[in-house]
């Protein structure tokens, strides 16, 4: 189920109405109409799916529990290893089967080898990445010892399913969003109406800003060398904002719907694209992913201790899992490398924590974001490209400053008018984000004016025709 | 909570009332234009007899020049054909010509073979240029039929002009608020109603000639034979040149005029449409027809 579309128009109010009318101070009733509410939500996908994250959520239960009945380290990890083997195994079969397959075929035909190999037509389940971290975070927690395991399995199986969050996150900690769970929610006003906020916010980017460039960025992408480096230079920046509008949006709806739940889920972004530099793009940008990375891999790995040649390997190795987290594909590990290489100097000079704690601006800080910005849009280029071959067509066609006509987007009345509106939106959001910025806002809040003018931008410049599905579901 | 609900509440439907407000007024403004086909015939048309119409889809719109054929004939035309829009639409601007209470003797209708063969008849994509016109009871009649799909957001704008108006946005509320500036604006037709294509081919790949054995399927076939009938209209089948490809009817009642094969290939914009110079040889071939059947 989308959230921009009628059949969540109508579910969400129902839920609403049942989880506050009807089990009002009800806690294991609201907890499984959550669960049975965010069972429904994905099964309208595809129920066959949901047996997958049944498996998962019943695997994790049983490992939690038992890593609390036992201290015996050899045994711990032997079931810290079966939940690990568990969820990445179903994450690596879905996810990377076909992609290792044919990666191994073309490795041995490079030298010369042809290799037969079976690939199989494998249906991606709709945000598996997510809720797999998300489930894992709860036995990596328990065996760290920084986490009691629940004895309720309705309570860890709505965490685990929680609909707002489920398909495109953020991926919850286990530690944060499971004790809400076990906690009477009342009613608050202040949080409703904060989150009734986030979700036109959210909307706005989503149907307004990332749909309308959408209609642009696909074909520019699908066919670079048929663009002049004058449109493929706006349609990058574009891609740049339908992705934001696309991630951040649903991450704000998805945080806008959890508080008219009396749930508090964790930021995801902060406004990214005023970062001064690349690491500060990190902390801002999908924060939940980061973080989770930074948690679980960088510093089990040593993190920033040690030598700076060991330090560099972290770093390395967390931007090539996180771009491989994205998608089986060359063009997001390439993707995760080119941001650690422009990670490098900032680490080498030790100046990744310089913009960190600053929160004010001054006139040098436009330069550093504007320069931020063009190389994230840079390597966006390979997070986008279907493939790495027509990526390096849009950059070396892009470089090639061969003319800096834009007609594509002016070849007709109704793409003018559509490219006016992309623009624009883009302008309102960087306008609104950047109000916030200077009032050192970390999340988004709108007053009554800011709210109407964007419930008028939804309805009279959203692209309700072009709806596109939301990017990160197929992550 | 109840604060909440009650906030909500007001806010929802006074956000609603407005947008509604809105979306009536540019309707409003757009009804009073000439942007598109069916405003245009309503406001900028003030003739009320003609000697004949064309109805078609982007083939009738491009390929016959009005303004050439009545100074042929010496008729008085009007093409009212309009893009992407199928046989189902031109019974439907048919009926709204008729329901504005204006007549004509003929009406010539520019078919494709695709059209007259697809049996099922659904919402077309240009349909919504007739929700100016949501109260006249063929437009509503049409949109409660045909648009089932989804939200039906045209079939429910008659009370709630916001769902059309939102959903098409770019196509009716810009434009609303552009023809509340200048209300004579057309949108790519001239004062006839036509429309054409430059001399530059498109799109033209070159392929093996065939020859479609045409079996009609469609019942908005029917549906326009019998509008004709009860209004002593004679209907006029005309098949447009198509690229490389030789349209054979079957036998029927009406005159049919088939130049599906008639055109030098260099005069194709693409498969499916003419050049402008394409289009007076398309028009005068169609005359000489005329003359010749008459």
């Amino acid at each position: 189920m989308l959230f921009n579309s009628l059949e969540f128009l109508l579910f969400l109010p129902t839920v609403f109405v049942l989880y506050w009318f009807v089990f009002k101070n009800q806690l294991r009733a609201q907890n499984i109409l959550l669960l049975v509410a965010s069972y429904v939500f994905y099964g309208w996908w595809d129920w066959r799916f949901l047996s997958l994250i049944v498996l998962s959520t019943a695997i994790d239960y049983w490992v939690g529990l038992q890593l609390e009945k036992t201290a015996e380290s050899s045994k711990r990890k032997l079931l810290l290893g079966l939940s690990l083997t568990a969820n990445l195994g179903m994450l690596g079969f879905f996810k990377y089967f076909n992609f290792f397959v044919q990666s191994w075929v073309d490795a041995w035909a490079s030298v010369g080898v042809t290799m037969q190999g079976t690939t199989l037509e494998i249906i991606l389940p709709v945000g598996i990445s997510f809720y797999t971290f998300q489930t894992l975070s709860y036995t990596i927690d328990i065996y760290r010892k920084q986490l009691q395991p629940t004895k309720s399995f309705i309570d860890f199986a709505a965490f685990v399913t929680f609909f707002p969050q489920l398909v495109a996150g953020p991926i919850e900690r286990a530690s944060h969003l499971l004790p809400q769970f076990y906690k009477k929610r009342v009613f608050q006003y202040e949080q409703a109406a904060a989150g009734v906020q986030l979700i036109i916010w959210g909307m706005f980017k989503k149907v307004v800003v990332a749909d309308n460039c959408a209609f642009f960025v696909n074909p520019i992408f699908e066919n670079p060398a048929a663009f002049s480096s004058g449109e493929l230079a706006v349609g990058m920046v574009f891609f740049a904002f339908q992705i934001y509008g696309d991630f951040s949006g649903y991450s704000d709806i998805a945080i806008g719907i959890s508080k008219l739940f009396g749930f508090d889920l964790m930021v995801n972004f902060k406004f990214p694209y005023f970062s001064r530099d690349i690491a500060e793009f990190w902390r801002r940008w999908h924060i939940s992913l980061s973080t989770w990375f930074r948690d679980y891999v960088y510093i089990p790995l040593g993190g920033s201790r040690g030598s700076k040649g060991f330090q560099l390997r972290n770093v390395f190795i967390i931007f090539l899992v996180s771009g491989f987290w994205h998608g089986a594909n060359w063009t997001f590990i390439l993707w995760g490398l080119l941001h650690a290489l422009l990670f490098l100097p900032l680490l080498l000079g030790n100046w990744n924590r310089t913009n960190l704690a600053s929160k004010s601006y001054g006139w040098l800080d436009v330069l550093k974001i504007g320069t931020t910005f063009t190389l994230v849009c840079v390597a966006w280029v390979f997070f986008r490209a279907d493939s790495l071959s027509l990526a390096l067509t849009y950059l070396e066609q892009l470089s090639s400053l061969d003319s800096f006509s834009l007609r594509f987007f002016i070849k007709n009345n109704a793409y003018t008018l559509l490219f006016l509106l992309s623009v624009l939106a883009i302008v309102i959001l960087s306008v609104r984000e950047l109000l916030w910025v200077l009032q050192k806002r970390e999340t988004p809040y709108l007053n009554r004016y800011w709210t109407l003018f964007l419930l008028l931008a939804i309805f009279f410049m959203g692209s309700f025709k072009n709806q596109m599905d939301f990017i990160y579901f197929q992550f | 909570m109840q604060k909440f609900v009650i906030k909500i509440g007001i806010y929802g439907v006074l956000s609603f009332v407005l947008l509604n407000a809105i979306a009536f007024g540019a309707l409003f403004f757009l009804g009073k234009s000439q942007l598109y086909k069916p405003q245009f015939l309503k406001n900028g048309v003030p003739t009320t007899q003609f000697d004949y119409i064309v109805l078609g889809s982007s083939t009738g719109l491009t390929t016959l020049d009005t303004k050439t054929i009545d100074s042929v004939m010496q008729w008085n035309g009007l093409n009212l054909s309009m893009d992407d829009s199928s046989l189902n639409s031109h019974v439907l601007m048919l009926e709204y010509f008729l329901s504005l209470g204006k007549k004509t003797d003929k009406v010539i209708l520019c078919v494709t073979p695709w059209d007259l063969q697809n049996p099922t008849n659904t919402l077309n994509d240009n349909d919504y240029r007739f929700l100016t016109e949501i109260n006249n009871p063929v437009i509503y009649q049409h949109y409660q039929t045909y648009d089932t799909k989804g939200l039906a957001v045209l079939k429910y704008s008659k009370y709630f002009p916001l769902l059309g108006m939102s959903y098409y946005n770019n196509e009716l509320f810009f434009p609303a608020l552009f023809t509340a500036v200048q209300p004579n604006k057309r949108n790519r037709f001239d004062e006839k109603g036509n429309y054409t294509y430059p001399n530059a081919q498109n799109a033209v790949v070159p392929k093996e000639p065939n020859t479609i054995q045409l079996s009609i399927k469609n019942p908005a076939f029917q549906r326009m034979q019998a509008l004709c009938e009860a209004h002593q209209i004679e209907l006029l089948i005309y098949q447009s040149p198509l690229y490389r490809q030789t349209v054979q009817f079957p036998d029927g009642k009406e005159t049919i005029i088939n130049h599906s094969a008639i055109l030098p290939e260099d005069l194709f914009y693409d498969p499916i449409h003419v050049t402008s110079v394409g289009r007076t040889f398309c028009t005068l071939a169609f005359c000489e027809a005329l003359k010749n059947n008459e």
